[in-house]
């Protein structure tokens, strides 16, 4: 009788904890939606007009002038995923892409289910660009005071959207030493770029699906409707809103393409 | 014990596990963090500054604090015990070298200025070339190196171990209450020397105080405080110019740092064989003649100025920037070497200059906790 109640009791304390467990996670395990998430891994990578491309590579533009990029720095935020019942869903809230870095990885986790579409802004949503002091922030985050290291004007008009350094000349055989020097920002500077799938993509539970992102940094200066002479306009800090920073983004949202 | 204690407890425990307690978990304990003897320090961040990150093994502690002063101005860390690392760090030249190079104890000159000592627990890197991450690391280098204090470590921990209570200080029982030992190594040298290093906090200048709202800036500060935050250069030459000083660029004021730490070649030579900055770490030719932007807090106490002391004023510096510097294949592209310079205009560089004067703090450079307590 009294193993029995001890039995009883052990069973009781177990449906207890059962149940304790389950309130507290919140967790059905009936239902898709709480199945452990499969992992996302985004891999950016820069090229010269889909020719392996590095930072430092003396390289041609579309004018036949001698160019080298030294810097190529990038906020992408948010970026997200389309879900089956056509909800965007956050995937990476902000991230500061340095092309110094070959190929670079943001790996997180998404709920299983099957994508058909993938955006992430270039720049930053006017919530977090403007009057938000970079000091707030941990110094781990991306727009924090170290994380934004040169890539913060002021409080007023916020972070450069994109970077865009080197160095070119006008003819072969002399040193590249004539300034390249594009700083594209300000809210009316945020572009969105935006690929559907040719084939949805499945996030499986526990399992990881690989995107490539790639930039062809050439077509930042020559798209279909519009180039830029970086003799005549080799520089721009449009902190102040002028237009080429403008035109240098709309031509960079043009520049990706996506490899499922 | 009761059936209902057992209960009572595994519920707690399956809580405690559940809502994530973190109290005393043995294995994330590791020494000195879990020391018990020391007493812990808490940085007192200023207002709109970025939080400071303290290395996990080495926390602040009272003992450790003072400590590393006491450590910071042993002149016994050197070989022929004349040799501080005050000695160049000096509290009237805001913890910089008024020497353009520093000499060591041998008078051998080594190559570079030696870097203020304000704000460095902010710093990511260290050196002008950046080749210590750590403030650790760094600090390792100039008891060691024949061209500074030229100690070896071995000798430097034995001066210091044998040092006891005859001695004015006796360093195995500071290190006990400090560390919880009395063995004196060099990482213990070092952690506690950047611990006090940490501690030296400025942010008290004219600037600070208008930041706070305690102040005004005369006419002139200000507008030199715009000119600071303006693009440089003449609008018909460089777009977007708007005749200012182009300064907040590298000097970013983002967590009132004034210095971004990056690594740029501000167009001081055209090539750079005598030192290679940045290059000579990692190796990359992009990378020659750049060196880390030092902070502007207290520039006007820490002449000369640039990696090699080349210049003894401000002016000269702001007359350099006027100028745009020299061209290389790396100068920065921020420099206007081949649109005329900034085209600063006398009046303006007085401005410039009476902003960056806001930017000095006697507070911190007479503050009894940093000065030579031997």
């Amino acid at each position: 009788m009294k193993n029995q109640q001890n039995k009883n009791s052990v069973a009781c304390m177990a449906l207890l904890i059962t149940s304790l467990i389950a309130v507290l996670s919140g967790c059905d395990p009936n239902d898709p939606e709480d199945a452990s998430p499969g992992e996302i891994l985004l891999e950016f990578s820069a090229n010269w007009n889909q020719e392996p491309f590095a930072l430092g590579d003396v390289v041609t533009d579309h004018m036949n002038h001698l160019l080298r990029i030294d810097n190529l720095q990038m906020y992408i935020a948010p970026i997200e995923m389309r879900n089956e019942r056509g909800d965007w869903v956050e995937v990476e809230d902000v991230s500061l892409l340095d092309f110094e870095l070959l190929n670079q990885r943001i790996t997180t986790s998404l709920a299983v289910g099957t994508y058909d579409a993938l955006r992430f802004g270039m720049g930053l949503p006017p919530e977090i660009n403007t009057d938000i002091d970079p000091a707030s922030y941990a110094n781990t985050h991306p727009l924090s005071v170290p994380g934004s290291a040169g890539m913060f004007w002021t409080w007023s008009s916020g972070y450069v959207f994109v970077k865009y350094e080197g160095k070119f000349a006008t003819e072969a055989g002399v040193q590249l030493e004539d300034p390249l020097s594009y700083h594209c920002g300000t809210d009316a500077s945020y572009r969105t770029v935006s690929f559907d799938f040719a084939n949805p993509i499945i996030v499986e539970s526990n399992k990881s699906t690989e995107i490539s992102l790639n930039f062809n940094a050439a077509a930042a200066l020559v798209g279909e409707d519009d180039s830029v002479d970086i003799v005549e306009d080799p520089v721009t800090h449009n902190a102040d809103g002028t237009i080429l920073g403008a035109r240098l983004m709309d031509l960079m949202d043009d520049a990706w393409t996506l490899t499922p | 014990m009761k059936k209902g204690s057992s209960e009572a407890l595994l519920l707690f425990v399956l809580f405690a596990t559940l809502t994530g307690c973190k109290n005393c978990n043995p294995e994330e304990c590791v020494q000195p963090p879990c020391n018990e003897i020391a007493t812990p320090y808490t940085i007192e961040i200023p207002p709109f500054f970025p939080p400071m990150d303290i290395p996990a093994d080495n926390p602040l502690t009272e003992e450790g604090i003072e400590l590393g002063r006491l450590l910071f101005w042993e002149k016994e860390l050197s070989a022929d015990g004349s040799m501080s690392c005050g000695s160049c760090h000096l509290p009237s030249s805001g913890f910089a070298d008024p020497s353009a190079v520093s000499t060591g104890i041998t008078g051998a000159q080594g190559l570079r200025n030696a870097m203020a000592i304000v704000n460095i627990g902010w710093t990511p890197s260290f050196f002008w070339d950046g080749r210590a991450t750590s403030l650790e690391e760094q600090i390792l280098e100039p008891v060691s190196h024949p061209d500074e204090m030229a100690l070896p470590w071995n000798e430097a921990v034995l001066k210091l171990q044998n040092m006891s209570a005859a001695d004015p200080t006796n360093y195995p029982q500071l290190f006990a209450r400090a560390f919880g030992t009395s063995e004196i190594t060099p990482d213990l040298v070092t952690k506690s020397i950047a611990q006090f290093l940490r501690t030296m906090i400025s942010a008290d200048s004219k600037f600070d105080r208008w930041r706070r709202g305690e102040v005004t800036l005369t006419d002139a500060e200000f507008a030199g405080y715009e000119i600071f935050l303006k693009e440089g250069g003449d609008p018909e030459i460089t777009p977007g110019g708007q005749f200012g000083g182009d300064c907040f660029h590298c000097h970013s004021e983002a967590g009132l740092q004034f210095s971004d730490y990056l690594f740029r070649n501000n167009g001081l030579d055209s090539n750079f064989v005598s030192d290679p900055g940045l290059a000579g770490v990692t190796g990359s030719p992009l990378d020659s003649g750049r060196f880390k932007t030092p902070t502007l807090r207290n520039a006007a106490l820490t002449a000369p100025y640039m990696h090699d002391g080349r210049f003894q004023t401000l002016e000269e510096v702001i007359d350099h920037y006027n100028t745009g510097g020299v061209a290389s294949t790396t100068i920065d592209p921020f420099m206007k070497y081949n649109s005329g310079g900034l085209m600063l205009s006398p009046v303006q560089k007085e401005r410039l200059l009476a902003f960056l004067h806001t930017l000095t703090d006697t507070t911190f450079v007479s503050n009894p906790r940093f000065q030579d307590p031997h």
